[in-house]
């Protein structure tokens, strides 16, 4: 994928690079067009291409902990232990291990992507420009929504048939209850004591 | 506003050049598997590009027409 754009990206360069040197060409028809297209038109579409593969990389595991802040984050997902919930769904592939973070931290609305590159964009900010913050004091900003377990969860019959689940299903879902703060799933990150606990190691 | 054919082409110059570098940016944004990559891609490459465009666009508007009296 980034292959076939860095050679969209140089024929770019090789067109622009003739009317660079001899701008006089496009006083002809054909090198009208050629221009249209080498200065125009293919220009437009690197600038496409990079958007998307810049996005989609963004979306990686990989680049949320290339962040030094993010780094601990990235560590608790090994984790050795069943409460551990991030740890768990990552070890037992419930969601995708190249975009653990994206699974579970993406707003699932229709400008929720803008914001999180948003929000990421601010992150960036903090780290080179103001004062970056401890992992250990990092919160999601208005706490995590059930919406974004619940946009797995939801329908899935071991979390349906679950009593305690379908006893405050109604709760769950208009978020007045936490999946997370109300103390049945409360071990997210445990950022403050992760070198106090056991790690898994994948068989590589 | 109307451009003798010797601005036009000084135009197309700076159009090619700002392309040129936006789009080498572009490319080490893309190998350089970095945060700062993407503000990289975002704010410099897509801005020289983007200018780049902008000026061959306003190279064709400001071309010289002939004079009506010329075009027999």
């Amino acid at each position: 994928m980034i292959g076939m754009l860095i050679c969209q990206i140089v024929l770019s360069i090789i067109l622009a690079s003739i009317f660079l040197v001899r701008p006089s060409l496009t006083s002809a028809t054909g090198w009208k067009i050629v221009a249209f297209i080498g200065l125009c038109v293919l220009p437009g579409l690197c600038i496409v291409g990079g958007i998307n593969t810049h996005v989609e990389r963004s979306e990686t595991t990989r680049f949320c902990t290339s962040c030094h802040v993010m780094v601990p984050y990235g560590r608790s997902l090994y984790v050795d232990d069943a409460n551990h919930i991030p740890a768990q769904h990552l070890q037992n592939h419930r969601v995708p291990v190249d975009m653990a973070c994206y699974s579970c931290h993406e707003d699932y609305t229709i400008y929720g992507p803008l914001k999180d590159k948003m929000q990421g964009l601010k992150r960036i900010y903090m780290q080179y420009v103001s004062t970056p913050p401890d992992p250990a004091a990092i919160r999601i900003p208005g706490g995590f929504k059930n919406a974004q377990c619940l946009h797995c969860h939801s329908g899935a019959r071991s979390f349906e048939e679950n009593p305690v689940h379908a006893a405050m299903m109604d709760s769950l879902k208009s978020n007045q209850v936490s999946c997370l703060g109300s103390g049945c799933h409360d071990t997210a990150h445990d950022i403050a004591n992760l070198d106090h606990l056991k790690f898994w190691k994948p068989i590589q | 506003m109307k451009l003798t054919a010797i601005g036009i082409r000084r135009l197309l110059q700076v159009s090619s050049a700002l392309v040129i570098v936006g789009l080498l940016i572009e490319i080490v944004s893309l190998l350089w598997f970095h945060p700062l990559s993407f503000v990289l891609f975002a704010f410099v490459a897509v801005a020289l590009i983007g200018l780049g465009i902008l000026v061959y666009l306003a190279s064709l508007v400001l071309v010289v027409t002939p004079a009506a009296g010329n075009s027999s």
